[in-house]
């Protein structure tokens, strides 16, 4: 797994999930795409998903502070590198 | 036509009911509850699962009283609505009769309640002690949103009920209000179905809006059971949003029918 994988899968599950096309990295995305604490909670089962693996309590609670899509980003490849993922093939 | 005597007494009787029922009701949550409630909050044990299983046996006895005093009123719950455990259950909402209604089948129970409930001295206490959820933005974003959807989870392995009114608030004129998508991505987060109950004439016994208990009209309260609801998230799966769509419109077809159950009826939907 790189850093385009994440972005890739990122950028999917924001069209498939929440219907936002082409989305801007560093916008609010609360203010620029009316995104909510349920959607937080759909993001969240998708990045399990992706990850293949359940996200502890505390990881979960660091993803509210999440503002734009880069930090979205930034948050799963944290993850991805705790688990050491980053650099796996598949 | 009913003479002006006869409609005073009828009058007095339902206002003589309704006294009586709300007494009750209060006497609960002023006098029994702390009485038997205090003995698990001074030795810290499981406090939420005590208030729920005693304000299942208060509501419960309120709901025999009212049996008693409204005779002319049945009750008509589905079996497998009675017997159902570590559930996600969705309902409408039609009358302030509806969560005491549910509280009393199930003696394991949470739900998503105003936060200005929690404001009531006393009551709000309970309600905070017992583990219920208050709907505010403060506890439904960030931090405490994960620690309550936690709790809920947990709440659920220990085969306790959730039960939401995903209108938000009563129906005032029987029609289904818009749903909030909130539970079905509950649901999604904590791995489980949901299941669509339908609450039927709670809003004939305590119209909205009325004081009194209508006394004396004859009325089936029914629970039915409409299926359950498929919340998993395949690749091929529905939006929260879809899924809060479509349960709505299910609700929306039985309260356009306005049929009672009969047990010989295929749920309404399994999708």
């Amino acid at each position: 797994m790189t850093r385009d994988d994440i972005e890739k899968q990122v950028l999917e599950i924001f069209l498939r999930e929440f219907e936002v096309d082409n989305p801007d990295m560093d916008a609010n995305l609360r203010e620029a795409y009316e995104f909510d604490s349920i959607d937080a909670i759909e993001l969240l089962l998708e990045i399990e998903k992706f990850l293949g693996s359940e996200l502890s309590q505390d990881e979960k609670k660091q993803a509210m502070d999440i503002r734009t899509l880069r930090q979205v980003c930034d948050y799963i490849e944290h993850l991805a590198r705790v688990r050491n993922l980053i650099g796996q093939k598949g | 036509m009913e003479g002006g005597g006869l409609r005073y007494l009828k009058h007095a009787c339902a206002f003589g009911v309704t006294l009586l029922l709300w007494a009750y009701f209060l006497f609960g949550y002023l006098v029994l509850l702390p009485v038997f409630f205090l003995p698990y909050v001074v030795a810290n044990r499981s406090a939420a699962a005590a208030f729920q299983k005693l304000n299942h046996l208060h509501l419960r006895n309120f709901f025999g009283l009212v049996r008693i005093f409204i005779p002319r009123t049945d009750f008509d719950i589905a079996p497998e609505i009675r017997s159902l455990r570590a559930s996600i259950l969705v309902c409408n909402h039609v009358s302030y009769l509806d969560p005491i209604l549910l509280v009393s089948l199930y003696a394991r129970q949470t739900t998503i309640v105003k936060s200005t409930f929690f404001r009531v001295p006393i009551f709000g206490w309970f309600l905070k002690k017992a583990g219920y959820i208050p709907s505010s933005p403060d506890e439904m974003t960030g931090a405490a949103m994960i620690a309550n959807l936690e709790s809920i989870k947990a709440h659920l392995a220990a085969g306790g009920n959730l039960f939401v009114f995903p209108e938000g608030t009563r129906s005032r004129d029987g029609r289904v209000g818009d749903f909030n998508r909130g539970v079905f991505s509950i649901a999604r987060y904590c791995n489980q179905d949901v299941h669509l109950l339908m609450i039927r004439n709670t809003d004939g016994l305590f119209r909205p809006g009325a004081f009194t208990f209508n006394v004396f009209e004859p009325r089936t309260i029914a629970m039915d059971y409409l299926g359950r609801f498929k919340t998993a998230q395949g690749d091929d799966g529905q939006s929260v949003g879809a899924m809060a769509a479509q349960a709505q419109a299910i609700f929306e077809r039985e309260t356009a029918r306005g049929r009672l159950r009969t047990q010989t009826e295929e749920p309404a939907c399994d999708n």
